[in-house]
C-alpha cells in the first residue's frame, strides 16, 4: 500500500529542486563550456557506471558477447584543439563542387587556414583525398567539403578519387599518390585494419597522412580527425531513458566491427545497461543499408508485436526501419498504443523532415562536413615539415553535436536542438 | 579443334620469335608502357612499375586459377571469397593448434603472431578442398558450376563472417613482410611467385596428358567421356587447383594488407574472368594459354595504374575495363573466325 508520508514528502520535494538545480546548472553550463565537454562529461560518467557492472541482463550479455569494452576503452575521447569551443551557427555556406547542394559546414573555424595561398606561396602542394562512395550522400558531402577547402588556397592541387569500397583499391591508389610524389595525403578508411600498411608507405616516404572520421591501423599516422561517435550512442540512450523507462528494442546496426557500430552501439547500452526494463528482442546487422534494415524491420514486426524501440546505428537504417514500421502500418503499435520509438544517428536532411513529422523521435547528428579539417590539417603537416608552422595535434576530435528532437527538451543538461534550428543537414532537400 | 592451340608445343617452338611479336596482348602492354613513359615521369620509376606488378601479382593469380577451370567449359565464382576464407580459416586453425601446444599465437587480442608454415599449409589445403568440392558438385552431382560456385560464393562470405565475428585479424611477421615487400633483382618477390606458378601450370597444362584432358573436355565433353576418359575427376582436379591458386592469391593479397576480414575483396572474380577474357581464353572452354592470361594481368594492371597516375576518376576507369573487355572479345572472336 502506498503511505504518503510527511517525510516522504519533503524528501520528494527536495529531490525535484536538486534536480531541478542540477538540470539548471549542468544547463548553464553546456552554455558556458560548449555542448562538447557536457557530453564528453556525461560519456565519463556512464562508461564508468557501466564499468562497474550491468544490471539489465538482456543489455549485458549483447555488451559481453560483441566485445564493446574492448572498442570503446580504445576510443579517444577528449578536448578540442586549440581549445576551441563550438557554438551552433558556427561555420561557413558554400556550394558543394560534387553535389551542387547547399551547405553549411559547422566546423569551418576549427583549425583555421586564412582564404589565399598556403605555406610557401610560390609552390604548389599537390593533396590526394581518396574516399569510398561517389553514390552515398554522407561520403560526397564529405568530399565536398574537402574540394571546398582545396578551392580556397589557389596554389594547393586536390585530386580527389572514390575507391568504390574496396580497401585494396584505396592501398593502391595510395601507393600511386606515393610513387607520383604528392605533398599529402587525406583518406576516409572503410575499415581500419587493412588501410595501416599503405599509409605506413606513405609516411615511410615522407608524405604527411591524415585519416578523416574513420581511423587506420598505422600508428605512423599524422592526425587523425575523429568523429563523434561515443557521443551518437550516449545520446541515443539518454534520449531513450528521458521517453521510456521499459520496452522491447530492435537493433538495426552497422558491420561489426566497423568503428561506428562498436562505439555507437556501445556507448547506447552503456547508457541504458543499468535500466532493467529494457529487453533487446532482435539484433541485426544491416550494414548501412536501408534496404536491409527495411527487411529485418519488417521481419522483427512479424514475429514480434510488442516492439517499443527501433535502435538505429545510421540514417539510412532509421529511414529503412520507418518504411517497414509504416508499411506495416504499425507506427503506434507499441504496448497500450503508443509510437514505436524510432532512434538515429546521421543528420540527413531526410531524417530531419521525419523528426519534424513526427516519425523519428531523435538523430544525433554526425555530420560529414568534416572533410574541409582533413584538408587543413594535413597542409599544417606539410607545413611543419617544411619549417613554416607547427604541426597539429595527432588526435583531431571533431566537436561533439547536441541531439535532434521535434520540440526542444534539456536531456542531462543537454540542450536539443529542433529542425528548424539546425542549418547543416546535408544530403538532397525532401518536400 | 582448338585443342591443338594448346597442345602443338613444337609448332610453338617453330614460329619463335614471329609467334611472341604476333601477340596482341604483348603489343597492347609494350604501348600502355610507351605511353605512360611519355606522359608521366613517374609512370616508369622503379616504386611504379613494383607497385604495378604487385597488383598484377594478385590479379594474375586468381585469373590462372580461373582459366583452368574455364578450359574445361565451366566457371569459378567463389575465388575470391575462398581467396579470403582460407586465410581465415588459416588463422583460427592455426591459433587453435597454438592453444592445444600451449603457445599464444594470438596476441593483443586480434594480431596473428603463429607459425608461417603452417599457416601456409592450412591456408593452401583450405582453398583446394573448397576448390574439390566445388569440383565434386559440379562433376558428380551435376549441379551447373555457375550456381554450385555462387553458392559457395555467397556461403564463404558468410562462413567468414562467422569465423570473424566481423572483425579483422591483424597478421604480423617476417613472412607477411617478405611476401609483400621482399624485392628479388627489383621485382616483387609475388610477381615472381607469379610467374614460377604459371610456369609449372603451363606445363601442366600443354606437356601433361593430364593438362591436355582438361582442354578436350572444353573441347567436346561427350566426345571424351566416350573416348574412355573419366572426366569427372578431372573436372574436381581443375576446380581444386582454382581453389589452390586461389588459396596462393589470398596470402599475397592479405600480406599486402597485413590483415584479412571477411568483407575484403569483394567482387575480384570478375576481375579475375575478365584478365582471363583479355588473355583470349574462350569462355566456352576449349582453348586459353596461361602466358597470355599472364600478359594480360600484367597489361590489366599497367592500364588501370596509368589511369591512375593520370588522375581518372574511377568510374572512367571501370568504363575504360568495359571497353577493353569488349574490344578483346571482339578481336578474339575475329582472330577465330580467320
Amino acid at each position: 500500500m502506498l503511505k504518503f508520508t510527511r517525510r516522504a514528502a519533503i524528501g520528494g520535494v527536495m529531490s525535484v529542486a536538486v534536480f531541478a538545480a542540477t538540470q539548471g546548472c549542468l544547463t548553464a553550463q553546456a552554455h558556458a563550456d560548449g555542448v562538447h565537454d557536457v557530453l564528453n562529461g556525461l560519456i565519463a560518467s556512464y562508461s564508468e557506471h557501466a564499468k562497474e557492472g550491468m544490471s539489465n541482463k538482456s543489455v549485458g550479455e549483447l555488451f559481453e558477447k560483441d566485445g564493446f569494452r574492448d572498442y570503446l576503452d580504445a576510443y579517444p575521447v577528449g578536448g578540442l584543439a586549440d581549445g576551441f569551443v563550438w557554438k551552433p551557427g558556427m561555420g561557413a555556406t558554400f556550394t558543394g563542387p560534387y553535389s551542387k547542394l547547399e551547405i553549411k559546414a559547422p566546423f569551418t573555424d576549427y583549425i583555421p587556414l586564412p582564404e589565399g595561398p598556403v605555406l610557401d606561396p610560390k609552390k604548389t602542394y599537390k593533396i590526394g583525398f581518396v574516399f569510398h562512395g561517389f553514390n552515398h550522400p554522407w561520403l560526397i558531402s564529405l568530399a565536398d567539403t574537402a574540394a571546398w577547402e582545396a578551392a580556397r588556397h589557389p596554389n594547393v592541387e586536390i585530386e580527389v578519387i572514390d575507391a568504390e569500397f574496396d580497401d585494396n583499391k584505396m592501398g593502391q591508389v595510395i601507393d600511386t599518390w606515393v610513387a607520383k610524389k604528392y605533398d599529402g595525403i587525406v583518406l576516409w578508411p572503410s575499415r581500419e585494419a587493412p588501410m595501416g600498411p599503405p599509409v605506413d608507405r606513405a609516411i615511410d616516404a615522407g608524405i604527411p597522412v591524415v585519416s578523416v572520421d574513420r581511423r587506420t591501423s598505422s600508428e605512423k599516422i599524422s592526425s587523425e580527425v575523429l568523429g563523434n561517435f561515443y557521443a551518437n550512442g550516449l545520446q541515443e540512450g539518454l534520449y531513450l531513458k528521458e521517453v521510456l523507462k521499459a520496452g522491447n528494442m530492435v537493433l538495426n546496426r552497422k558491420d561489426l566491427g566497423s568503428t561506428a557500430d562498436s562505439i555507437r552501439t556501445g556507448a547506447f547500452l552503456e547508457v541504458i545497461g543499468n535500466v532493467d526494463g529494457f529487453n533487446i528482442q532482435g539484433n541485426y546487422h544491416t550494414n548501412s543499408q536501408r534496404t536491409l534494415a527495411f527487411q529485418s524491420t519488417a521481419d522483427a514486426l512479424q514475429a514480434f508485436n510488442d516492439i517499443s524501440v527501433s535502435f538505429n546505428t545510421g540514417g539510412e537504417e532509421a529511414m529503412g526501419a520507418l518504411d517497414a514500421i509504416r508499411e506495416a502500418k504499425r507506427l503506434n503499435s507499441a504496448p497500450d498504443g503508443k509510437k514505436i520509438v524510432i532512434l538515429a544517428n546521421d543528420d540527413a536532411k531526410e531524417v530531419l523532415k521525419e523528426i519534424a513529422d513526427g516519425n523519428i523521435d531523435m538523430v544525433s547528428p554526425y555530420t560529414p562536413l568534416i572533410g574541409d579539417i582533413g584538408i587543413r590539417a594535413v597542409i599544417k603537416h606539410i607545413g611543419a615539415k617544411e619549417g613554416l608552422n607547427d604541426a597539429p595535434p595527432k588526435l583531431i576530435m571533431t566537436p561533439n553535436l547536441p541531439m535532434i528532437t521535434k520540440t526542444k527538451m534539456v536531456i542531462e543538461g543537454v540542450e536539443t536542438m529542433t529542425p528548424d534550428e539546425w542549418p547543416y543537414a546535408y544530403g538532397p532537400a525532401v518536400n | 579443334m582448338i585443342i591443338a592451340e594448346a597442345t602443338s608445343a613444337p609448332a610453338v617452338r617453330a614460329s619463335g620469335l614471329a609467334q611472341i611479336i604476333r601477340e596482341p596482348m604483348l603489343w597492347l602492354v609494350l604501348s600502355i608502357l610507351v605511353l605512360g613513359a611519355l606522359t608521366s615521369p613517374h609512370y616508369l620509376s622503379a616504386l611504379n612499375i613494383q607497385n604495378l606488378l604487385r597488383n598484377a601479382a594478385l590479379v594474375g593469380l586468381l585469373a590462372t586459377g580461373m582459366t583452368i577451370v574455364l578450359i574445361t567449359g565451366r566457371i569459378d565464382l567463389s575465388v575470391a571469397a575462398n581467396m579470403v576464407f582460407s586465410v581465415i580459416i588459416a588463422v583460427v586453425v592455426t591459433s587453435w593448434i597454438g592453444r592445444e601446444l600451449g603457445l599464444r599465437w594470438i596476441v593483443k587480442g586480434n594480431t596473428f603472431a603463429g607459425s608461417p608454415l603452417i599457416f601456409v599449409v592450412i591456408s593452401l589445403l583450405t582453398g583446394t578442398a573448397i576448390g574439390a568440392l566445388n569440383g565434386v558438385g559440379v562433376a558428380y552431382f551435376k549441379v551447373a558450376s555457375f550456381i554450385m560456385t555462387l553458392v559457395s560464393l555467397t556461403a564463404l562470405r558468410g562462413l567468414s563472417y562467422l569465423a570473424t565475428n566481423g572483425a579483422p585479424f591483424y597478421l604480423k611477421g617476417a613472412f607477411f613482410n617478405w611476401l609483400s615487400d621482399e624485392l628479388w633483382l627489383g621485382v616483387p618477390v609475388s610477381f615472381v611467385l607469379l610467374v614460377v606458378l604459371v610456369l609449372f601450370a603451363h606445363a601442366f597444362l600443354s606437356r601433361t596428358v593430364a593438362g591436355n584432358r582438361l582442354f578436350a573436355i572444353g573441347g567436346n565433353e561427350t566426345a571424351t567421356l566416350y573416348s574412355g576418359i573419366t572426366t569427372n575427376r578431372y573436372i574436381v582436379a581443375s576446380f581444386a587447383l582454382s581453389g589452390l591458386f586461389a588459396a596462393v592469391g589470398g596470402l599475397v593479397f592479405t600480406a599486402r594488407l597485413k590483415s584479412v576480414e571477411a568483407a575484403l575483396a569483394q567482387g575480384y572474380e570478375l576481375t579475375a574472368i575478365a584478365i582471363a577474357v583479355l588473355g583470349g581464353v574462350a569462355l566456352a572452354g576449349g582453348t586459353g594459354s596461361l602466358w597470355r592470361v599472364l600478359t594480360a594481368a600484367v597489361g590489366f594492371s599497367a592500364g588501370l595504374n596509368l589511369l591512375a597516375i593520370w588522375g581518372v576518376p574511377t568510374w572512367y576507369q571501370n568504363l575504360a575495363i568495359g571497353a577493353v573487355l569488349i574490344l578483346a572479345v571482339s578481336l578474339t572472336r575475329l582472330n577465330h573466325k580467320n
